[in-house]
C-alpha cells in the first residue's frame, strides 16, 4: 500500500539464488548488459583505478618507509611534507587513505588465504624476531617499548606485511582498470560481458605474480614476506582480499557498539555480510562509515561523461555519492563474476557430469552468499511493485 | 512631518484591504505568479507601515496610542476607534511578517489564485482591524470578517475532508462569534452605557454574578478561538485540510485572536471577575496543555501532532492570564510572539515533507534527515523548531516559557508544575516526531517487509534554496528572538505591567470611592 506516487521509489527485488546459479553456468554475466551499464561499471571503475593508484603508492610507502614506526604522524603524505600539503590536508582536500587502511584492517582481522597462514607460522616468527632485534637496537624507544609489551611489535609488522601485499595488489587492479577504460575508448570494450572477460583476463595474468615484502634497517635488507613463502597474488592476496572486502567487511565505525548491544552481529566472522557488496548506498546519519569515503574518493576522479550522466539523474550532483554507490556496486558485481569465472573448477562447456557437477557447486557456493547481497541492482532501476 | 500625526493605523487596515481589492479587480487575466507579486508588495508595504508604527510608539506608555477616533454610527455606539499598546504591537508586526510567509510559500495556483490571494490579504486586514480596535463593536467587526474568508480558504483549497473540516470551523468560531456578541451587549445593556468603550467594569457598576454571566460568555468564546479543552475539536481537523500557507495563518496569527481577547476584553473589561475565576482557569490551563500534549503523543499525522501542540501551548497564555503578574503578562505576549513564529514554521516545514513525500504518516517516514537523498535542511530546521517548542535555551520557546513559568508559580504552583509537565511532554511527542520521520534509514513506506524496505532506492525531489527561505526566516526570527527577547519586552513591558495592576488600581479607586 504506497502511499507517495511510485516514482519516487525504485523496487529492491533481488534474482533468487537459483538464477543467479543459472547466469553464472551459462556464461551470462551477473550483471545485465546495456549502454548505461557499460557506462557506470567503466567510468566509475576508471576513477576507481585512479584511487587506487594513490592508495597502492601510500600503502607501500607506509609499509617500506613508516615501518615500526610509533608515531606515523605525516604517513599520508609520502614522504611530501610541505606546508601547501599540510593545509590541502587539514582542509580535507585530500585523498581518504583511511579507507585504504580500514581495507587492509578487514583483511588482516578476518584473516584468510596464504597469506594469513604465513603470518603464522614459525618463518615468519622468526623473521619478526629478527627484524625486532636489530631494529631495536637502533631505535632506543623500541627497544624499551619491546620487552614491555612484547606482542605489540610482532602484531605491526603483521600489519606491515598486509598492508604491502594489498599495495602489490592494488598496483595491478589499478592498472587494470585504467586499461579497461582505455580498451573501452578503443572500441575493444562494448559490452558487460566483455568488461568481465576483460578483467577475468586481467587476474589469470597476474594470478601467479609474486607476493614479497623486504624492508631495509639501517643499509641492511631483511624479508618480512620473502620469495620462499611462495606466495601468488590471485590465491593468496586477491581471494583473501575478496572474502575480507567484498563480502565480510566490518561493522561500521560508530554502528557497531549499538549493533553488538542489539545482539546482531554473529559470533562467527564467516557470517558476516557488512562488505562492499552488501553496503547501503544510502547513508544512515553516519559521516566516517568507510564506503562514503571512497565515494568521496572517486568522485574526484570521475571521468566526465559518466558525471554528465549523474547530473542528469535524480538530484544530479546533490546525490551523486548515492550514484556511484550504486555504480559501484555494478561494477564490483562485474570484478566478482570475473573472479568466479576465473576459479571455476571447469571450462562451462566441460561435457563430463562430474565436472558439471563440480562447477555447479562452485556456482551454488557464491550464489548462496551474494543472494543477499545488493543484487537489486543487478538488472537496472525498475519501477516500485505495489 | 510627524509620523505620529499620519494615521498609520487606518494604513495598516487600508494597505491590505486595497491589496485585496486590487487582486480581486485586477483587469484581464492577470498571471497567478503576477499575482503573488503584487500580493508580496502589499504585505512587504504593510510590515514597512507595521515598522513605522515603532517610531512614534513610546514602549514607557502603557496606554492605547496613536489612536485614531473617528465617529461612525454613534446610535448603536459604533465608533471607528483605533490604538495600539504594547499588548497590539507585537500581535500587529507578527501578523504582516506571517500573512507574507504564507503568500511566498503559496506554491499552488491551479485554482482561482485571484480569490486566494485576495482573501490571505483581507484576513491580513481583518485580524489587523481587531488588534487596533478600540470599540467593542469595532473589534467584533473584524473578528467576524476574517471568519469568512479562511472558511472559503479551508473549504476550496484544502485537502480531501475539506468540507467537514471547514464547516466544523464554521459552526465553532460563529457560536464564538455569538458569544462574544452576547457578551458585548449583555454589558451595554446591564451597565446603561453604549459607547462600547474599553473601560474596565467595577462591582459598583455591575453585580458580580452579572460580570462573571458575561466573563463566562467570553471565555468561552475566545476559549474555541485559542483553542481551549474541550473546545479544541475544530482544530485538528482544520488544520489537517487546510493548506499550508492557510495552516501557517491559523496557527501564527489567527489563534492569537482568542488568547489576545481574552486578556484584552476578558481580563480588560473584568478584571475583578477574572481575578474571582482565576483558580479555576489556572487548572482549565493545566488541564488543556496536559490534554493537548498527551494527544498530541497519540498523533500519527505530523500535522495533527502540531495542531494539538498548538492546544497545549495556548494554555501557557491562559495560565499567565489567570496568574496576572506582571512577569506572567509579559510571558504571555512572549508566547503569542513566539507560538506564532514556531507553530508557523514547524506548518510550513511540515507542508514541505508532505510536498515531496506525498505522507504525513509517522509510521510511513523514515530517515528523512538523509544527506544525499532526504531533506535535510528540512529536517535541521525541523530539529530547530521542535527544539525552541519544547523551550530549549536560546530559542523564543524559552523565553516565553520561562516568563510564564516564574510569573505563574507562586499564584498556582500546582497549575503551574503541571504545565512544566506539559512542556516536558513536548519534548516527548516532538522528539517522536523527529526520531521516526528524520532519523534511521530512509523510507516513505510502511515497515511491512524490513527487507525489502532497507533495499528501498528512493529519490525524493529536493527542496530548492527559494523554498527554504521563508522557513529560514522564521528560524531566524525564532533565535534572534531567543538571544535578544529585550528587542520584544521592550515594547511589551509597560502594558503588561499596567495590566496586572489594573485589579490593585480597581481596588483602589473603590476604597478612594468608599471613603
Amino acid at each position: 500500500m504506497p502511499v507517495m506516487p511510485a516514482e519516487l521509489t525504485i523496487d529492491g527485488g533481488m534474482p533468487p539464488a537459483e538464477e543467479l546459479v543459472q547466469r553464472l553456468l551459462s556464461g551470462e554475466t551477473l550483471l545485465a548488459d546495456s549502454p548505461d551499464h557499460l557506462l557506470e561499471v567503466v567510468g566509475v571503475l576508471e576513477s576507481y583505478g585512479e584511487v587506487l593508484d594513490a592508495y597502492s603508492i601510500n600503502l607501500i610507502y607506509q609499509a617500506e618507509r613508516q615501518f615500526l614506526n610509533p608515531f606515523p604522524v605525516f604517513k599520508y603524505f609520502n614522504g611530501e611534507i610541505t606546508p601547501g600539503k599540510i593545509w590541502r590536508y587539514l582542509n580535507h582536500d585530500r585523498i581518504n587513505f583511511e579507507y585504504a587502511e580500514y581495507c587492509m584492517k578487514a583483511m588482516l582481522w578476518h584473516g584468510t588465504g596464504g597469506l594469513d597462514a604465513y603470518l603464522d607460522s614459525d618463518a615468519f616468527t622468526a623473521s619478526c624476531k629478527a627484524i625486532i632485534a636489530c631494529k631495536c637496537r637502533r631505535d632506543p624507544l623500541l627497544g624499551l617499548l619491546h620487552p614491555l609489551a612484547p606482542s605489540f611489535l610482532p602484531e605491526l609488522i603483521r600489519s606491515a606485511a598486509t598492508t604491502h601485499a594489498l599495495g602489490q595488489f592494488w598496483r595491478v587492479m589499478s592498472d587494470l582498470f585504467l586499461d579497461l577504460a582505455s580498451a573501452e575508448r578503443d572500441g575493444r570494450v562494448r559490452s558487460i560481458p566483455a568488461v568481465v572477460a576483460f578483467i577475468k583476463d586481467g587476474l589469470v595474468a597476474a594470478a601467479a605474480n609474486p607476493i614479497t615484502y623486504a624492508v631495509e634497517i639501517g643499509s641492511q635488507p631483511h624479508w618480512v614476506l620473502p620469495p620462499e613463502a611462495g606466495l601468488s597474488f590471485l590465491v593468496d592476496v586477491a581471494v583473501p582480499y575478496v572474502e575480507a572486502v567484498f563480502l565480510r567487511g566490518m561493522p561500521f565505525f560508530g554502528t557497531v557498539s549499538f549493533n553488538a548491544q542489539a545482539r546482531q552481529i554473529s559470533t562467527d566472522q564467516g557470517r558476516f555480510a557488512y562488505g562492499a557488496l552488501y553496503a547501503d548506498p544510502l547513508p544512515t546519519m553516519g559521516a566516517g562509515i568507510p564506503p562514503s569515503l571512497l565515494m568521496q574518493d572517486m568522485l574526484r576522479h570521475l571521468p566526465e561523461p559518466l558525471h554528465q550522466w549523474y547530473r542528469q539523474r535524480s538530484r544530479g550532483d546533490g546525490d551523486v555519492r548515492v550514484k556511484i554507490c550504486r555504480s559501484f556496486q555494478k561494477s564490483m558485481f562485474c570484478v566478482t563474476n570475473a573472479a568466479i569465472d576465473g576459479t571455476m573448477p571447469h571450462p562451462l562447456d566441460a561435457g563430463e557430469p562430474t565436472q558439471r557437477q563440480a562447477n555447479r557447486a562452485h556456482a551454488e557456493a557464491w550464489a548462496a552468499r551474494l543472494a543477499v547481497a545488493r543484487t537489486d541492482c543487478l538488472d537496472g532501476d525498475r519501477p516500485v511493485r505495489a | 512631518m510627524n509620523l505620529a500625526d499620519l494615521p498609520l493605523l487606518s494604513l495598516l487596515l487600508a494597505i491590505p484591504l486595497a491589496g485585496s481589492l486590487a487582486t480581486i479587480l485586477w483587469p484581464g487575466t492577470p498571471l497567478p505568479e503576477q499575482l503573488r507579486r503584487v500580493a508580496i508588495v502589499v504585505m512587504v508595504l504593510q510590515i514597512l507601515t507595521s515598522l513605522l508604527v515603532l517610531v512614534p510608539f513610546d514602549p514607557s506608555d502603557p496606554e492605547l496610542q496613536l489612536r485614531e477616533i473617528h465617529s461612525w454610527v454613534p446610535g448603536i455606539g459604533l465608533d471607528y476607534r483605533l490604538g495600539v499598546d504594547g499588548l497590539s504591537l507585537p500581535l500587529v508586526l507578527i501578523n504582516g511578517a506571517l500573512t507574507l510567509v504564507s503568500v511566498v510559500c503559496t506554491r499552488e495556483f491551479s485554482r482561482r489564485p485571484r480569490i486566494y490571494f485576495s482573501l490571505l490579504l483581507l484576513i491580513s486586514a481583518a485580524v489587523n482591524g481587531a488588534f487596533l480596535a478600540d470599540n467593542l463593536l469595532l473589534f467584533f467587526l473584524f473578528y467576524e470578517l476574517e471568519l469568512i474568508p479562511l472558511w472559503l480558504l479551508i473549504s476550496i483549497w484544502g485537502g480531501a475532508g475539506r468540507s467537514y473540516a471547514a464547516t466544523k470551523f464554521l459552526i465553532f468560531t460563529a457560536i464564538s462569534g455569538m458569544l462574544i456578541l452576547g457578551a458585548f451587549l449583555g454589558l451595554a445593556l446591564l451597565t446603561g452605557s453604549v459607547d462600547f468603550s474599553l473601560t474596565p467594569v467595577t462591582s459598583e457598576r455591575l453585580a458580580m454574578g452579572s460580570q462573571l454571566v458575561l466573563l463566562g460568555a467570553l471565555l468561552v468564546g475566545f476559549g474555541i478561538k485559542m483553542p481551549l479543552v474541550p473546545f479544541h475539536t475544530w482544530l485538528p481537523d482544520a488544520h489537517t485540510q487546510a493548506s499550508t500557507p492557510v495552516s501557517v495563518l491559523l496557527a501564527g496569527v489567527l489563534l492569537k485572536l482568542g488568547t489576545y481577547g481574552l486578556l484584552r476584553f476578558g481580563m480588560g473589561l473584568f478584571p475583578e471577575a477574572w481575578a474571582r475565576l482565576a483558580p479555576a482557569l489556572a487548572i482549565w490551563a493545566a488541564v488543556s496543555v496536559l490534554f493537548g500534549s498527551l494527544a498530541a503523543i497519540a498523533q500519527r499525522d505530523m500535522k495533527r501532532m502540531v495542531a494539538y501542540s498548538s492546544v497545549g501551548h495556548m494554555g501557557y497564555v491562559l495560565l499567565a492570564a489567570a496568574a496576572a503578574t506582571p512577569v506572567a503578562l509579559l510571558g504571555a505576549t512572549f508566547q503569542m510572539v513566539s507560538h506564532g513564529l514556531i507553530s508557523a514554521l514547524l506548518f510550513l516545514l511540515v507542508g514541505t515533507v508532505y510536498r515531496k513525500t506525498g505522507s504525513r504518516d509517522l509510521d510511513v517516514l523514515r530517515g528523512l534527515l538523509n544527506p544525499e537523498r532526504g531533506l535535510p535542511l528540512t529536517g535541521s530546521l525541523m530539529i530547530l523548531a521542535v527544539m525552541a517548542s519544547a523551550g530549549l535555551p536560546g530559542m523564543a520557546g524559552f523565553i516565553s516559557e520561562f516568563l510564564v513559568f516564574r510569573g505563574s508559580l507562586n499564584a498556582f504552583p500546582l497549575a503551574t508544575l503541571l504545565c512544566m509537565v506539559g512542556s516536558g511532554l513536548t519534548a516527548v511527542y516532538f522528539l517522536l516526531l523527529v526520531n521516526r520521520a528524520f532519523f534511521g534509514r530512509l523510507a516513505i513506506t510502511p515497515v511491512d517487509d524490513p527487507l525489502r524496505h532497507a533495499r528501498l532506492d528512493i529519490q525524493l525531489p529536493s527542496v530548492a534554496t527559494r523554498e527554504t527561505v521563508p522557513a529560514m526566516a522564521l528560524a531566524a526570527g525564532v533565535v534572534v528572538l531567543g538571544l535578544l527577547p529585550s528587542t520584544l519586552g521592550y515594547l511589551s513591558e509597560a502594558t503588561s505591567t499596567a495590566m496586572a495592576q489594573l485589579p490593585v488600581l480597581l481596588a483602589a479607586i473603590g476604597e478612594g470611592g468608599a471613603s
